[in-house]
């Protein structure tokens, strides 16, 4: 019985689904600690551009990552429906990305997930899949990708 | 029962008495006539063996034994201390200090005879002496001792009283056709740790058989309450002899004595004790002849103790440095909490309760701030713990080396941040060792520059404002600058006209390049170019850093800063444009209001002239990327910060005081720069950024 819940875990995956711009993204529901509303983001000076600032988490202090400037996308307009999703990741601990809005949580299977292989653009050097849920198409981020490449722009 | 748990007292004591006897073989280097060093020696001595006796480490007791002898003479004035007697003992220590890390990673000493040495220990002694090595001497005269001694010890496990079932166990062992023997275990009276001695005896005779009665209970010799000895019955197939014999090969053992007994004579023997006790014949006289021939060493016994029972166990307690931690994180907390209180209390200042809501909020400054206190020198530890072993490692070098030196330190008492303690002693050690191989020169340079043969490094350390200065110097040669400008542009990393624009300070910073080496030869102690960097990179590691100061043909100083505390500082919070920024209160020197007019113009730069000085100004706005702003104000609020011996004055729009703020960490995922020291949440919950002015100049 156990054994098939893992198949079911390891075929299913939960997606945080978010909107930047026009676009629908998904971003693995084990990667994400928290979604918090807009607050106030202290600017870091000399930090990388596509680092808005850091902000505080319940006491700790967390760098806050706007993942249009990192895409290359407009930048960031704040409005109520502005969230930042709180990434948690084992080594180097927890990270803000800001989204416009966070529109539902999907199950895709492994079967709705297209791979993408070849990166054509600058953008899509952060997604590695495409998920097809109903008639909506997702990008998935590549949580890692996002985190890593810390020399990109 | 196990001698695990008496391993770390062990490690603990064996650490103190080598850093006792190597600091006393160093002053006895210096004083060789001085009988109380010679004394203190002895005991310390004395002590390692003991202890390493007791807990089984043979070779390491078997060394110890040997400089003991050594000492013996010596304090006899038999012998005289050379400086390669000294050469050997410090061999001895290294040896023993090797037995101690085998044990402190596997409880075992190892295998390592280190025959050498103790036969080199023995050559000295033979040739000082003009006797045969004292060794064969010493069995033979323990061997007197035994004879007479034997008289002495009685067999005890008779007066054993027995309960019915132990009884029991005696009779069905003997019904199995075992043999049973009675043995009474005489530990020597001035072992430390009997209960572990009793321990190895159980253990080692536990191979040949079953113990069925412990006398005094296995509980009572646990706890070691027992005079020095013990008894036992034993169920066994082997010969009393054998038994007799392994349990003597357990150190600090005085006597084994025992003999068969059956059933029927335990039974006899309870009876026929009766009487005697009530007519107290036998025992009495044994008694009194047992003290006797131990009572040479039971002088020596109270004199160690006096030494040996130094550190007061019952007033210390050991705390894992996690749990320190987790308190300090728990204080950091309350403190945020409070500064919330604070701001709360000051921007609703209109209701009636407020004027006792506020001298509330003030008790619970002052609670949080002495907690602070409290808890931040639990953690600070004397850098003495890792200082002290430098004295050592300077004359070893100095041996090495063929150069007169010495090391003067002072402020060893100096604390720090117990996890600044920890990492400082490589970094510091590399900088002794610099300064010994590159640093001071060889005599006869020495001499013809008129300076005293004999070398000095100095290391002081001294707490200046939130910062601990430790400085490494020495009376040497200098940085010569002109050859490191020269190996720079050898190894490329500037053309030579740019080299000739360089500054001393930017010619001196070529050093802490990674692989940047200014010797020729490659030695073991200094020279492989992996040096300074890493030195660097490990204070700055810490938050601190270094500056060097050097003339040539007069010396070099390295000064090392390192932040006394690593996560609550009292910092002044200053506004720039809109923005908050705290700057920790031990760098500021001043606050000073200058008007416009008084700016000048040094080099095309920005300076003010006050008392006496000139100070360059830091424009925040610019260093921080803020748009510049619009009107220009008729006097500038500047903060005039200090590091070392340089200032500068750091322009912000606004003063808000002074606060408690709490280190927080920005993370690693944005570029580390280094003019943001880290982050603190605000009363209001906003975040604020730590300016690090050292970082500003």
């Amino acid at each position: 019985m156990a054994s098939n819940v893992a198949v079911l875990e390891n075929d299913r995956k939960q997606y945080i689904v978010v909107k930047i711009g026009s676009e629908q993204y998904g971003i693995d529901i084990s990667y994400v600690d928290n979604i918090v509303r807009m607050q106030k983001i202290t600017r870091v000076p000399k930090a990388q551009n596509y680092f808005t600032g850091i902000i505080n988490l319940r006491g700790e202090v967390v760098p806050v990552m706007s993942i249009r400037t990192k895409m290359g996308l407009e930048p960031d307009q704040f409005t109520d429906a502005s969230r930042i999703i709180i990434l948690k990741v084992e080594q180097q601990g927890s990270l803000g990305i800001i989204i416009d809005e966070v529109k539902e949580v999907v199950t895709l299977g492994e079967d709705e997930i297209d791979k993408v292989a070849s990166a054509k653009d600058e953008k899509s050097n952060f997604i590695n899949g495409i998920g097809k849920h109903g008639e909506e198409l997702i990008s998935l981020f590549d949580i890692n990708a996002i985190i890593d490449e810390k020399e990109n722009s | 029962m196990d001698v695990s748990q008496y391993l770390e007292i062990f490690i603990d004591e064996t650490n103190e008495h080598l850093q006792n006897l190597s600091d006393c073989i160093m002053s006895l280097e210096k004083d060789p006539e001085n009988m109380d060093t010679i004394n203190e020696i002895f005991r310390a001595a004395h002590s390692l063996k003991g202890m390493a006796g007791t807990m089984g480490f043979k070779r390491m007791q078997h060394l110890t034994h040997d400089m003991e002898n050594v000492f013996q003479e010596v304090r006899s004035g038999n012998m005289k201390v050379t400086s390669g007697l000294v050469d050997v003992l410090f061999q001895c220590l290294d040896a023993i200090d090797a037995y101690l890390e085998n044990v402190k990673e596997s409880s075992d000493e190892g295998t390592e005879d280190n025959e050498a040495i103790i036969q080199e220990l023995n050559d000295i002694l033979a040739a000082e002496t003009g006797s045969a090595p004292e060794e064969k001497a010493a069995p033979a005269e323990e061997k007197k001792e035994e004879p007479a001694a034997q008289n002495g010890y009685e067999k005890k496990y008779q007066n054993a009283e027995l309960s019915e079932k132990e009884k029991d166990a005696i009779k069905s062992a003997e019904e199995r056709g075992a043999n049973v023997y009675g043995i009474t275990v005489y530990i020597q009276e001035e072992c430390l740790l009997k209960a572990a001695r009793a321990f190895l005896v159980f253990k080692a005779v536990e191979d040949y058989g079953d113990i069925l009665v412990y006398y005094p209970s296995s509980q009572d010799i646990e706890d070691e309450k027992f005079e020095n000895d013990f008894s036992f019955f034993l169920e066994t197939e082997a010969p009393l002899e054998k038994i007799i014999e392994v349990s003597k090969t357990v150190s600090e053992i005085a006597e084994v004595v025992g003999e068969k007994v059956t059933y029927n004579d335990l039974i006899a023997a309870a009876e026929k004790k009766e009487t005697a006790e009530a007519a107290q014949t036998t025992p009495a006289p044994a008694e009194k002849a047992a003290p006797a021939p131990t009572q040479q060493k039971a002088k020596a016994a109270p004199a160690k103790k006096q030494n040996g029972g130094k550190p007061v166990t019952n007033r210390t307690v050991r705390v894992d440095i996690e749990k320190l931690d987790a308190l300090m994180n728990q204080v950091s907390e309350l403190i945020i909490a409070k500064n919330a209180l604070v701001s709360i209390s000051s921007t609703e200042g209109s209701s009636l309760q407020s004027q006792t809501f506020h001298e509330q909020i003030e008790y619970l400054e002052r609670i949080t701030t002495n907690l602070h206190e409290s808890v931040m020198k639990v953690r600070m530890v004397p850098i003495e713990s890792v200082v002290n072993k430098f004295p050592r490692m300077i004359r070893d070098l100095s041996k090495k080396l063929n150069k007169e030196m010495e090391l003067v330190m002072t402020g060893e008492d100096t604390e720090l941040d117990r996890t600044v303690v920890d990492q400082i002693g490589d970094p510091l050690q590399h900088l002794l060792r610099n300064s010994a191989d590159h640093g001071l020169e060889n005599a006869d340079v020495r001499a013809k520059r008129g300076k005293p043969e004999k070398g000095t490094i100095c290391l002081n350390a001294f707490q200046e404002g939130n910062n601990v200065i430790i400085e490494v110097s020495d009376d040497g040669n200098g940085i010569d600058t002109e050859r490191v400008k020269a190996k720079a542009v050898e190894r490329g990393l500037v053309t030579p006209e740019q080299a000739e624009a360089l500054s001393q300070k930017e010619i001196i910073d070529f050093l802490f390049m990674p692989s940047f080496s200014m010797t020729k030869q490659i030695t073991d102690i200094s020279g492989r170019g992996v040096g300074l960097d890493v030195v660097k990179s490990n204070i700055e590691a810490l938050g601190g850093d270094v500056e060097v100061k050097s003339v040539l043909g007069e010396g070099t100083k390295f000064i090392v800063r390192l932040p006394l505390t690593l996560a609550i500082i009292q910092a002044l919070m200053v506004e720039v444009h809109d923005e908050k920024y705290a700057i920790a209160l031990g760098s500021i020197q001043t606050i000073e209001d200058i008007p416009v007019g008084e700016i000048k113009y040094v080099q095309a730069k920005e300076v003010i002239h006050i008392r006496g000085f000139v100070i360059p100004l830091i424009r925040l706005e610019k260093i921080l990327d803020m748009e510049p702003s619009e009107e220009e104000k008729e006097s500038l609020t500047v903060v005039i910060v200090k590091k070392g011996e340089k200032f500068a004055g750091l322009v912000v729009d606004n003063l808000m005081g002074q606060q408690e703020i709490v280190i927080k960490s920005i993370g690693k995922y944005i570029n580390n720069n280094k003019i943001i020291s880290g982050a603190t949440i605000l009363g209001d919950g906003e975040v604020a950024l730590i300016l690090d002015a050292n970082a500003l100049m």
